[in-house]
């Protein structure tokens, strides 16, 4: 009885709270420079604050980390402020959770301060004038960060961008409190700001790069053990979500999506391991990339051929094969559909057809094994659910 | 103002208890949570502001009411709020 309900109770899972979006993790990995950036720009506030202002501007791709590295620079400097008796407080709005309002951004700030200040009431300017007032009340400094700054700036333009740029000019003499950290997905989006805020920003600009594959497996790596019990995720597995993420534009926050998801997967198939068949139906839980009319869009070989990949993907439960054992499978289900097999050339252009359509996808095998094969791997999909689709599909047509 | 007037009025008795309850408050928000209308208690306030129990922070057209934690009077209403309420 005692076996029975642990392997009810088991989960690969530690700590799921560490997967989640909000989570922000001590060590980031492959964002190590860009903090020190962001730390070098904001040197003056735990140094001499008050004598300057600083603006800055991180962009790039979803996924890439500007939020999370933003937050880890926040609470760091939060912290050494603190052990220097400086009160500067770091406070992080989302631009597009406002509405892109420049009143509810202002708002949000304020209630860092006061949370029972009045909610309505005012205008923008008024809360803009308050918060000044507040913060030479309280003798704070505050870097003001504005995630998904693109919703401010496609709502409101660049008049809000600009008085919060210039609240310090009217205040000749007093000390300088407010700094800026803007967080912007397109930087085409600058163009719509007047010219001089514009090279304000532009002067002190972050460029995130999407994530490699093996930056992504490093995250991962970290995450997993931080989130799941020891064992449970394998290398292999690690490598097929960093792969399927960096395919994906490089996108972390889908990578640790996908991993969350496979575990989930897991449990819920009572698996004491995270296995490559969980990603792919993790991944198809997330983006239903494989449609039924893309698949019956294929010419009859080509859906023998991926049968035989999903099949023997099913069966192996491994991540890849290679071109060989694809192959061989396409050959079984000729066989058992009555149809002459294609020669390698055929089937290789097959493999570039299904890899541009984003239903498999291919690597060059390296280190480890002898010669140089082909890896097929099916990254969105389950492989039983597209056998049970393809076999269904051929099964009609041969009636 | 002696301490029969202060605690003779339920409003303000009321007022004491919401700012040991919350800290910080502005008059709406103090006059909503009183069931008391804004004059009623801006005139309650004023009253306390002038015992030296309370005082006030301004910003912009914004005025926000807290008890005068210097004053050993102000601190001893607020313990004896409290702990009347702890022992309900």
């Amino acid at each position: 009885m005692a076996s029975l309900s642990e392997r009810r109770y088991f989960s690969v899972f530690k700590d799921e709270s560490k997967l989640d979006i909000n989570y922000v993790p001590s060590s980031l990995p492959h964002r190590e420079q860009q903090l020190n950036f962001l730390n070098h720009f904001f040197r003056f506030a735990v140094e001499g604050p008050g004598k300057m202002a600083q603006r800055v501007l991180i962009t790039g791709k979803i996924g890439t980390g500007k939020t999370v590295l933003s937050q880890r620079f926040g609470i760091n400097i939060m912290r050494e402020a603190q052990e220097k008796g400086i009160n500067l407080h770091y406070v992080h709005i989302n631009c597009r959770e406002c509405k892109g309002s420049p009143f509810q951004i202002l708002q949000r700030t304020i209630l860092e301060f006061y949370p029972h200040f009045p909610r309505r009431g005012y205008s923008a300017e008024d809360l803009l004038k308050m918060l000044m007032e507040i913060l030479d009340e309280q003798n704070a400094y505050l870097i003001l960060a504005m995630d998904e700054l693109d919703a401010l700036i496609r709502s409101a333009g660049s008049d809000p961008i600009y008085s919060l740029t210039r609240v310090q000019e009217g205040r000749l003499g007093a000390p300088q409190r407010l700094s800026l950290l803007c967080i912007l997905r397109q930087p085409e989006h600058l163009d719509l700001l007047d010219p001089s805020t514009r090279s304000t920003l532009q002067r002190n600009l972050i460029q995130l790069e999407e994530y490699s594959a093996s930056q992504l497996r490093d995250i991962l790596s970290d995450r997993i053990a931080l989130a799941f019990r020891s064992g449970t995720v394998s290398e292999e597995t690690l490598g097929f979500v960093a792969d399927s993420a960096a395919s994906d534009g490089g996108d972390a926050r889908y990578a640790i999506e996908l991993l969350w998801r496979a575990g989930k997967y897991a449990d819920a198939s009572e698996s004491s391991t995270v296995l490559p068949e969980h990603v792919r139906k993790a991944a198809v839980s997330i983006y239903p990339v494989v449609r039924k009319d893309m698949i019956s869009s294929l010419g009859l070989h080509e859906k023998l051929f991926l049968l035989g990949v999903a099949r023997h993907l099913k069966q192996t439960g491994n991540a890849y094969l290679s071109m060989g054992d694809a192959e061989e499978a396409y050959g079984v289900i000729c066989e058992e559909h009555d149809e002459k097999r294609r020669g390698h050339t055929q089937l290789w252009k097959y493999v570039k057809e299904l890899t541009a359509l984003g239903i498999v996808e291919t690597e060059i095998s390296s280190v480890g094994k002898r010669g140089k094969t082909t890896l097929i791997s099916l990254p969105k999909v389950p492989a039983i659910d597209l056998e049970r689709e393809l076999s269904a599909m051929l099964h009609a047509k041969k009636r | 103002m002696s301490i029969e007037d202060i605690l003779s009025s339920r409003g303000r008795v009321r007022i004491l208890k919401i700012l040991t309850d919350i800290g910080e408050l502005n008059i709406s928000e103090i006059a909503r949570r009183a069931g008391l209308n804004y004059t009623t208690t801006n005139q309650h306030l004023q009253a306390l502001e002038n015992a030296g129990l309370i005082r006030h922070k301004k910003f912009g057209r914004i005025r926000i009411f807290r008890f005068d934690e210097e004053s050993p009077r102000a601190r001893m209403i607020m313990k004896l709020i409290e702990s009347w309420d702890a022992n309900k």
